[in-house]
């Protein structure tokens, strides 16, 4: 579903270029759940937001569903983008003045879905994270983690076959951490494929297949067949 | 779609009320200064009777000496003589015509308890009411027989019969001007031509007679003239006959000419008739010539609308696109400093047009409100005028037309100024904000 062949991204400001991604080649299978560590700074967000169509890559080429990427227009992207990614950003990037049910609301709006479909899914959602008693709250009245939580709702509302995250866990305790990576791998059966960034390595386990970027390079291709049964062989063993 | 936006843009402009009031108050008040001089300008150049205008002509005669000049831009007086309107008024030619004089008199009331006033009048022939559509409440002009012999009959307006007889049908009752009777053949309906085609020479708005008598009568009842009387030469004037004579301009002339074929022949008329006076040794010059003009033509030529409006009117959209300006960079700070929203929203799947109409209607509702206020504004404006000075009285008005203009004016602007910021604002790249919070 996802090819990306020696994708760079190049930052240039007044003096310095930061090559933020380099030769980086990728492949995903529509279904998988990936999951990507690696240092601070070596160019994961870069990555999910190319993967995404929000930022642009200065060389190499990108498909998605067959589709090349480069040759699309702003508007293409756009509507690429509606239709079938979701994302959760690191930092949780909700609307400070719209309340949780609407910001869950934002994407489904532009995709054109009607009232009461929205309503069932913002409800649905914003259950499935625990804020469904918080509708009417705004995100300032909430705590990281139930922001964090918010914006995975606004994720999970569109029903996207293509999820980006972005260390969706990262504000959370283990108990919810562990909540949040169910949720994930439940729509994950139900059929999306899902690029998860995470630092925390027992949550990477647990995806089918994990990957390393170091320096905007893919360094070591680890494969699991099966995150849990690895994890019982280790724990036999 | 659409409502949300409205949803949206009203949070937008609840969310920084002070910079939202200032661009509300920006706009208001170039709006209302901008309708105020426009509203004056339109109501100035209203053509009180567009549906005949190229029919209604004024007649003008060059008759001067060749070594005299007339002030007019053409070189041509605006009014006639006694003695070209009288040989004008035996033309075949019009389907209408009429020359005029503005006179007036004392009314003696009938009734003791009403003081005797002075009342201006209007000496005119026949053909007079049907050419300016004045409607009559009782009976009608005077017969055209009367336009020939001279006959003390008048016609009164509705106002007037209210003042002399507290209203109803008083046609055959006499009136006393000056101490000599006129017999009522007609009173008028309520009525108003604004701008005064018919004479323009004492002010276009505000004037129209409520006293009407046969122009026949002016050598009889020897009327004086209240209007201008202009010479290009001294002549002694020792009796009302004398200025009957006289090169003196001081009446005027209308003629209704329904088609084009009437209008030459009328021009041709003038021509001769101007021949014929040559040969009796008038218009001693080689550009001796007549004119007609019709009614807009008219209304251009002597500056209803002066250049002074429309210099006003200019001023006035200056002033507007100075505060358009001051919106345009208060809406740019503003709307940049949403960028980051906008970056979530263009990653939630928002395309560039969806952000760009959703900041347009954000404007569109700033003018809508902006408009209502400027109107608000222009009202007061339009107020102070008239209270201030009584030539405005008639045209420091409002129309239907400038009602709507307003918000419209209003919207337009604004969609102008925010174009751009809007414009700007959905160029933001998605991904800039969204690395960290
Ligand atoms: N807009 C930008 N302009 C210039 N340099 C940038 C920009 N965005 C990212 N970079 C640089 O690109 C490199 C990769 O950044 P990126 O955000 O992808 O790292 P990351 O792997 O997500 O780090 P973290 O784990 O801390 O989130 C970093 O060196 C960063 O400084
Ligand atoms: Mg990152």
């Amino acid at each position: 579903m996802l090819n990306m062949t020696n994708i760079s991204k190049v930052y240039r400001s007044e003096m310095v270029q930061t090559h933020a991604l380099r030769d980086f080649n990728l492949q995903v299978n529509e279904g998988e759940f990936i999951a990507v560590t690696g240092p601070s700074g070596s160019g994961k967000t870069t990555f999910l937001n190319i993967a995404g169509m929000l930022e642009t890559y200065t060389g190499g080429t990108y498909e998605l569903d067959g589709i090349n990427v480069g040759k699309l227009t702003d508007n293409g992207r756009a509507e690429l983008r509606n239709q079938k990614i979701g994302f959760i950003f690191q930092g949780f990037n909700l609307i400070p003045d719209l309340n949780l049910y609407e910001n869950v609301e934002v994407p489904l709006r532009y995709r054109g879905i009607k009232t009461a479909e929205r309503k069932r899914r913002i409800e649905r959602c914003l259950e499935q994270v625990g804020l469904g008693a918080r509708a009417k709250h705004v995100p300032a009245q909430l705590s990281g983690g139930q922001q964090q939580r918010v914006a995975i709702a606004r994720a999970l509302a569109g029903e996207p076959r293509f999820l980006l995250a972005d260390e969706p866990t990262g504000n959370l305790d283990s108990l919810m951490a562990r909540q949040v990576m169910e949720l994930l791998e439940s729509i994950n059966k139900d059929g999306a494929t899902i690029i998860m960034v995470t630092h925390d390595p027992e949550l990477a386990r647990r995806a089918q297949r994990n990957i390393q970027v170091v320096d905007g390079q893919i360094c070591d291709f680890k494969l699991y067949q099966g995150g849990a049964e690895q994890q019982r062989a280790t724990a036999g063993a | 779609m659409f409502i949300h936006y409205i949803d949206l843009a009203w949070r937008s402009l609840k969310r920084t009320p002070i910079v939202s009031l200032l661009m509300l108050l920006a706009i208001a008040i170039g709006i209302g200064i901008t309708m105020t001089s426009l509203s004056v300008y339109h109501m100035m150049s209203v053509n009180p009777m567009q549906h005949k205008d190229e029919q209604i002509f004024a007649v003008q005669l060059r008759t001067m000496d060749q070594d005299a000049s007339w002030w007019t831009v053409d070189n041509l007086p605006h009014q006639l003589t006694y003695q070209d309107a009288m040989n004008l008024r035996q033309s075949p030619v019009p389907f209408r015509q009429t020359a005029m004089l503005k006179t007036g008199f004392g009314v003696k009331p009938d009734n003791a308890n009403i003081a005797p006033f002075m009342e201006v009048a209007r000496a005119a022939d026949s053909d007079f009411f049907a050419m300016f559509e004045v409607p009559f409440a009782h009976g009608g002009p005077w017969d055209k027989r009367i336009d020939l012999q001279g006959e003390t009959v008048a016609v009164i307006g509705a106002e007037m019969n209210r003042k002399l007889f507290g209203g109803g049908n008083n046609v055959g009752k006499d009136i006393v001007l000056d101490s000599v009777a006129y017999r009522v053949v007609g009173i008028l309906a309520d009525w108003k031509l604004e701008p005064q085609i018919y004479d323009l020479n004492n002010g276009a708005w505000g004037n129209n007679e409520q006293l009407f008598i046969p122009f026949s009568l002016l050598p009889i009842e020897e009327l004086k003239s209240w209007g201008n009387n202009n010479g290009w030469k001294y002549e002694e004037q020792k009796t009302y006959q004398d200025k009957l004579n006289s090169e003196v301009v001081w009446l005027q002339y209308r003629v209704e000419l329904t088609d084009k074929q009437m209008q030459q022949d009328y021009r041709d008329y003038l021509a001769g008739y101007i021949k014929q006076q040559q040969q009796l040794g008038r218009f001693n010059r080689d550009d001796a010539q007549g004119d007609i003009k019709y009614i807009s033509q008219w209304l251009d030529y002597r500056e209803v609308v002066s250049d002074d409006n429309k210099v006003l009117v200019g001023l006035s959209f200056m002033f507007l696109a100075v505060c358009l300006a001051n919106i345009l960079s208060l809406l740019l700070a503003k709307f940049l400093k949403r960028a980051p929203e906008i970056g979530v929203r263009r990653a939630l799947g928002a395309s560039k047009t969806q952000v760009f109409m959703q900041h347009l209607v954000e404007v569109g509702m700033l003018g809508l409100a902006g408009g209502v206020l400027g109107l608000a504004i222009a009202q007061l404006g339009l107020h102070l005028l008239r209270s201030g000075f009584s030539r405005y009285e008639q045209v420091a008005q409002m129309d239907l037309t400038m009602w709507l203009a307003a918000p419209t004016i209003s919207i337009l602007a604004c969609l102008l100024a925010g174009c751009y910021p809007a414009w700007k604002v959905c160029r933001t790249t998605p991904a800039l904000y969204l690395k960290t919070q």
